[in-house]
């Protein structure tokens, strides 16, 4: 996996490289320059050893959740591109027909001989070229007479030994060269494991119906020359060129041309660009074109792992985003039990810096530990979610999945982890050291200075002044991306924003006192020490802003007015860089407001946000824009003195309104917004954040009605009404925890209800169409008759009730008009441009077909109101035809969609005008007008796509319509419908023995094969997210680990005055269980909720519309059932410890 | 003055203690706090306990109260051997024979203190609503009725004693234990509160034993006793301590 997120995977090793090299500097020379605080900060480690082993579980998610995502993509990387190599073996380029820019019937698709024995010449010697090989290739149904078994579609190629003997020749499983010739065959691996073919055995090939006896004179490897084309299409064997040209009428023409450059299997592909630019002069005016084959699909290769990795990145997400949240907690509870400790070392001369620097060390202990066994956990998740992929998804895969772990994948997850967990824990130190001394001391509750000018306008406009000074970086940033109002003041606030943050390390300090207050300690000097151990990025970024930043606090500390002038008030609040300078001349040590002014200064970036969401159509930052506007109105109502619970609950409730809110609703006024997957991970923190704050101020509402639940219980009341009250005391705890659980259950909960919406609407009875089996049939053997075929081969027709035949043209072979003008085609530069035909594929339906099916519509035309009507239309009328549903979605849309260039069309509304389409045959040119009447139902493209390896859906129109339109194309299918009774995977069987050129499959077994393998997806996806859980419940059991330590004499007392053992635990897991529940609860109703709305208002895509949305109560019921019993678990134990606490001992305990 | 006036003549033995002895191990040394301590507590009767620190005071209450286990010896509270008892046993005894006052109050501070008073009637099985009549009532008698709704953090150390005092009294037990009740508070507030205790126990007639380090406290007891390195040295008639605290 070479990129992620679009960025290069090397970029961000070297990136994270130095910064993780720059945080150890750091801690470093900390421990050198004040050992006394380091070893305080590390001593406190081993103190707990349980609530240690807690932290480091907590903690370790973000590299667990990094390491496990780059696996699997280096897994997926590694697995194809070892495929490709094995397949492709030295073969580099490919030449072949130039179809799309010279159309031609297929059988002239062909490479004279001597045209490539001149180039055999012409490239003789050359630096990069090797070998230039031809061949010939062929699909056909092959029997080994020996064990009666047959496979349908076996890939025969034809070269010349001489030609072969460049490209290192055909080596049988020994290595041991084999030479073809006459009626000899070597059968690769997995077609000899199909027919259970060896050496000797007699083989029947099938051209045209014509049988041909081979002899099998080696087992091969699946290879280029010996018919493995690709990953999922492998099965295939040699022969001479002779023999297959004589089969197939080509003669001395190859339809295919290998090219071989010097070098090894995998450093030959270094080669690739300059050996496609030397062949290309050759083939400008011929018909052929060269494909840098190898490279292409080493290239697919990176990108499936790179979108495997970034699709787990981004659900990962949500468990990164708890365990930051966690990581937070637990240093705010570390703090809180610290605090004596601190406060007495800052009264005996400890600065709070020292103290930052104390905690630092003891986090960097438990980051270090928790990044070492992330790493390892995270390895380990890796190979239970390839494990899981491989039970459900087994052969369908078409993968033999190693995994795999790179140095450098492991070297980011680790340092990604180090750096997130190193910023949470030197931001919630920072916040730790800023205690009051005596306050900390006594261990009372920390009392701030009043704030002369609270709630009032001027203190809001100094709080409004300071923010934006403050957040300038990221304010100018927003403005000048989304060109907001005010776009033109972004460049400027993002110098301001540079050196701020030094004005604000600086503000407080010596150097910035007025004169009367200065003493002689210096200016501080760890910032220019950060600056300097950071290269260039620290000397850019640090130093020189921090020198302007001394420079400018030294200038202003002795010259400040004593009020600001009007017309500069009014400038900063206008000219946003010029807050700066109102703030540089406050008056020393002034109090801010910042909750206020951070707030003000988000709105503003809300405000950046709304506009650009609005302009660029995305949804992302226009719910971010106006998220962030919800924020600073419910925090400057709070400022204003309008009560919190009001002012958060009142705009959380408005916030949900408006995530709720269908596009049909907000369309009218946003006007049209798209939005893709990060939308999903958005929508859970923003609607999470708003419910957790309505529920932790709100629910001692409900409390006393649970409490008087709880009466009829009679002792578990005490138990109940502590478990209860203790958890809305302490609304930051409670919050944060619930908002863990919350957001992993909403992600949880909103996966599950999709998938088996989505699963109810593609995979129900309705996509077998009707039919119990289907029949695919090889290309180049048709069957005319199948009743004749199947009862010649000895098979029983009797047991089919009725049956009906689809032609194919598959994408390669049909194009469709693109009426509607998408942009279908990339240019040379890469741009997207409309190109007037799109491929995409069409079904021919057979009168039989038209009769016996039950495919099902979704949309009519103006005049038509039922399946039946639109069937017997087609019957009647050979120029109607119907379209399928995946052909409205757009592309890459949340409803897949598809590749770009496949033909797309505005999506229809019932009751739609008959419009006209044009098919293209590219092989003849031909072009033939047909009527769309109808629009098929999602179940109805699944049904069609059953069985095939892309899955396709298509545009169906009357059999005899495609035999005109698409002379060339050979695909054939029947559908049977059977008898009651008759097991359809065993008549399948039958079939296949009947008939060797067919391959027959029961549909349903085809349907839960796909739901096999979806589901081993999801249970994946889940499974990943569902780690998430791991840090709410490890938060659960931190808090409850560390309420036994606070409450000890607490426990004591109780147990005085008559709680029993059981009591004293009971609480404490009613305490957890009311957390756990609440957070499940919220993480339910808006996860559903959301759901819900989505799908049936067609946000998920317009095939979802009005369709009846599917609770998953058995689904859900086990992953709530999952996070509350785990939650218990965990609780248990720090429960039955206060349980255990000796009532003398804990009355003793200060 | 004699505190007894007024109050009801003393009862029959309500705490017996026969030879206590309590070892604590600390892994690395061991330590003898109580050496074979032997009392008698009547009902109706003030005791109270007084000493050095470490001299085994608070060891002595817990191991008699039953909130300790103590090596060997007897102790039997109302008749009942309460080392004979397992400990849920022990448990629903204290909650509805023993009220508990300590130096640090000890409330919950999630709960209000009419809350605070009510847990042990709710934890001993009383009804909800007669609890909440109890618990009311006993704020009543310590003069904090109007404060029923508050939390601890909203009250003065001397309300919030008299809370627990309250929680002590609300289940009428036939002992309170008082662990330096008055420590944490200052003279004047001490004062206020032992009157409190002293006229609770004239009305209520409960046996009180009271750890304390002040003779003032002492000298409102009927009687004191002295410890030292976990022996009872001796024992001080209510007059004797009433002239040592003068003279203190």
């Amino acid at each position: 996996m070479n990129e992620l997120f679009g960025v290069s995977m090397n970029t961000i090793a070297a990136v994270c490289l130095v910064v993780t090299a720059a945080i150890f500097v750091l801690v470093a020379l900390i421990a050198w320059r004040n050992p006394v605080m380091f070893k305080m900060g590390l001593r406190n480690i081993p103190r707990r050893k349980a609530q240690t082993a807690l932290i480091v579980v907590g903690l370790m998610l973000s590299t667990l959740i990094m390491s496990a995502a780059f696996g699997t993509g280096d897994t997926l990387t590694t697995s194809v591109t070892a495929e490709v190599y094995d397949i492709l073996g030295r073969t580099d380029e490919w030449v072949s027909w130039d179809a799309e820019n010279h159309p031609a019937p297929p059988e002239q698709q062909v490479i004279p001989l001597s045209t490539v024995e001149e180039w055999q010449k012409q490239f003789a010697g050359d630096s990069d070229i090797a070998a230039i090989v031809p061949i010939q290739r062929e699909s056909l149904p092959v029997v080994n007479t020996r064990t009666k078994l047959n496979y349908p579609t076996a890939r025969v190629v034809g070269f010349r030994t001489a030609d072969a003997a460049t490209l290192g020749g055909l080596t049988d499983l020994s290595g041991k060269p084999v030479t073809l010739s006459g009626n000899e065959i070597a059968v690769n691996k997995d077609l000899a494991e199909e027919i259970d073919a060896k050496v000797g055995d007699t083989v029947t090939l099938y051209e045209k119906g014509e049988p041909v006896a081979f002899t099998v004179t080696a087992i091969v490897p699946a290879g280029a020359l010996s018919g493995a084309a690709d990953p999922s299409a492998k099965h295939g064997a040699a022969v001479s060129f002779e023999t297959l040209a004589e089969l197939t009428g080509r003669g001395q023409n190859a339809d295919a041309v290998l090219i071989s450059n010097h070098g090894g299997v995998k450093s030959g592909m270094d080669r690739s660009d300059a050996a496609v630019a030397k062949f290309k002069p050759l083939l400008r005016d011929t018909n052929y074109e060269i494909t840098p084959l190898k490279k292409n699909l080493v290239k697919f290769a990176e990108l499936i792992g790179a979108a495997f990795t970034t699709v787990f990145v981004v659900f990962g997400l949500f468990s990164i985003a708890a365990g930051i949240l966690l990581i937070f907690l637990i240093f705010v509870m570390l703090a809180a039990e610290r605090k004596p400790e601190m406060g007495m070392a800052r009264a005996v001369g400890a600065k709070r810096r020292q103290l930052v620097e104390s905690f630092l060390a003891e986090g960097m202990g438990y980051d270090l530990g928790a990044a070492i066994v992330g790493l390892f956990a995270g390895m380990g998740v890796t190979f239970a979610m390839v494990g899981i992929l491989k039970a459900f998804a087994g052969d369908n895969l078409g993968l033999n999945l190693t995994v795999t772990f790179t140095l450098r994948s492991l070297v980011v997850a680790f340092c990604l982890g180090v750096i997130a967990t190193f910023l949470v824990i030197f931001i919630s130190s920072w916040r730790a050291s800023r205690l009051n001394i005596t306050a900390a001391i006594r261990d009372l509750p920390e009392s701030h200075p009043v704030n002369p000018e609270a709630a009032t306008w001027k203190g809001y406009y100094r709080a409004v002044i300071n923010g934006i000074a403050a957040l300038a970086l990221p304010l100018g940033f927003s403005l000048f991306f989304f060109r907001a109002p005010g776009m033109m003041l972004g460049a400027p606030l993002v110098a301001v924003g540079l050196v701020s943050p030094w004005f604000y390390a600086l503000r407080n300090a010596n150097v910035a006192a007025p004169r009367e207050r200065r003493t002689n300690e210096g200016v501080p000097r760890w910032p220019w020490i950060l600056g300097l151990v950071l290269p260039v990025v620290g000397w850019l970024l640090i130093l020189v802003p921090y020198w302007i930043a001394v420079g400018l606090v030294v200038l202003v500390r002795d010259r400040k007015p004593a009020a600001l002038p009007r017309w500069l008030q009014v400038a900063a609040l206008v000219v946003w860089p010029v807050a700066f300078i109102a703030v540089l001349l406050q008056t020393w040590r002034t109090q801010v407001a910042w909750s206020a002014g951070v707030a003000a200064a988000l709105g503003i970036a809300g405000v950046a946000l709304t506009h650009g969401g609005l302009d660029h159509n995305s949804s992302f930052f226009f719910l971010l824009g106006v998220s962030l506007l919800g924020l600073w109105l419910a925090v400057t109502l709070r400022y204003f003195g309008i009560a919190e619970r009001l002012s958060f609950t009142a705009v959380s409730a408005l916030l949900l309104v408006i995530w709720y809110m269908p596009s049909s609703v907000t369309e009218p006024i946003t006007g049209p917004l798209t939005g893709g997957i990060e939308l999903f991970f958005l929508s859970g923190m923003v609607m999470v954040t708003c419910g957790t704050f309505i529920m932790v101020y709100n629910a001692d509402i409900v409390l006393p009605a649970i409490a008087s639940l709880g009466s009829r219980f009679g002792r578990v009341v005490p138990a109940l009404k502590t478990g209860v009250a203790y958890p809305l005391t302490s609304r930051f705890r409670t919050g944060m925890t619930m908002a863990m659980i919350g957001l992993i259950m909403f992600s949880l909960v909103m996966m599950a209800a999709i998938n088996t919406n989505f699963s109810a609407l593609f995979l129900n009875s309705d996509t077998k169409g009707g039919y119990d089996a289907v029949i695919d049939v090889n290309p180049n053997n048709q069957i005319p008759d199948l009743k004749a075929a199947v009862e010649n081969g000895g098979g029983d027709f009797s047991k089919v009730k009725d049956f009906g035949e689809v032609r194919v043209a598959d994408a390669t072979e049909a194009e469709v008009g693109n009426k509607d003008g998408f942009k279908n085609k990339e240019d040379d530069n890469g741009n997207r441009v409309v190109a007037p035909w799109s491929p995409y594929t069409v079904f021919g339906v057979d009168p039989r077909f038209i009769e016996t099916n039950k495919v099902t519509m979704k949309m009519y035309a103006k005049g038509y109101a039922s399946d039946a009507q639109v069937w017997q239309a087609l019957a009647k009328d050979p120029s109607l035809a119907v379209i399928p549903a995946a052909v409205t979605v757009p592309p890459q849309g949340f409803g897949g969609g598809g590749p770009a260039d496949l033909l797309r069309l505005k999506p229809v509304e019932d009751g739609f005008e008959p419009f006209q389409l044009q098919l293209h045959d590219p092989g003849s040119d031909k072009v033939t007008t047909v009527t769309v009447i109808a629009q098929m139902s999602e179940s109805a493209d699944t049904f069609f796509g059953l069985g095939t390896v892309d899955f396709a859906t298509g545009i169906v129109i009357p059999e005899q319509t495609f035999e005109s339109a698409f002379p060339d194309a050979k695909g054939q299918r029947f559908y049977l419908a059977l008898n009651p009774g008759v097991d359809a995977k065993a008549y399948a069987k039958t079939l296949e023995a009947a008939m060797v050129q067919a391959s027959a499959n029961s549909l349903q077994d085809l349907l839960d094969e796909q739901q096999a393998m979806q589901n081993g997806f999801i249970l994946v996806f889940q499974g990943f997210m569902g780690l998430g859980l791991i840090v709410g419940i490890a938060a659960l059991a931190v808090i409850a680990s560390r309420a036994v330590v606070e409450r000890r004499q607490q426990i004591g007392m109780l147990r005085a005055i008559g709680y029993q053992r059981s009591m004293v635990a009971l609480s404490f897991l009613f305490e957890s269980g009311f957390i756990a529940l609440s957070g499940i609860l919220l993480g339910l109703v808006l996860g559903l909720s959301l759901a819900w709305v989505l799908f049936v208002t067609g946000e998920f895509g317009e095939e979802t519309k009005g369709v009846g949305f599917i609770v998953p109560w058995l689904n859900l019921a086990i992953i709530c059932g999952i996070a509350f019993v785990a939650s218990m678990v965990m609780t248990f134990l720090p429960a039955r410890s206060a349980s255990r606490i000796p009532v003398a001992e804990a009355l003793r305990y200060e | 003055m004699s505190e007894n006036d007024g109050r009801q003549p003393l009862g029959d033995v309500i705490i017996e203690a026969r030879d206590v002895v309590k070892t604590y191990d600390t892994g690395v040394v061991q330590v003898r706090a109580l050496k074979g301590v032997s009392i008698q507590v009547r009902r109706g009767e003030m005791v109270a306990i007084m000493g050095p620190s470490g001299c085994g005071k608070t060891t002595l209450l817990n191991s008699l109260s039953g909130l300790d286990d103590f090596d060997s010896g007897v102790v039997l509270i109302n008749g009942e051997d309460i080392t004979r008892m397992a400990d849920d046993r022990k448990t629903e005894f204290r909650a509805k024979s023993m009220g508990f006052v300590f130096q640090t109050y000890n409330l919950l501070p999630v709960l209000t203190a009419a809350e605070n008073v009510e847990l042990p009637l709710i934890v001993s099985g009383t009804r909800p609503r007669q609890a909440r009549e109890m618990a009311l009532d006993a704020l009543d008698r310590v003069h904090l009725r109007d404060w029923a709704n508050q939390r601890p953090s909203q009250l003065s150390g001397g309300q919030r004693q008299r809370v627990t005092i309250a929680r002590a009294l609300v289940n009428r037990p036939a002992i309170v234990w008082a662990d330096e009740p008055t420590g944490a508070l200052d003279s004047q507030t001490a004062n206020e509160i032992m009157d409190l205790i002293v006229d609770l126990n004239r009305s209520e007639h409960q046996a009180c034993v009271i750890v304390t380090h002040d003779p003032k406290v002492a000298a409102r007891c009927h009687r004191t006793i002295h410890m030292a390195d976990g022996v009872i040295l001796r024992e001080d008639s209510q007059a004797v301590m009433v002239a040592a605290a003068a003279g203190h």
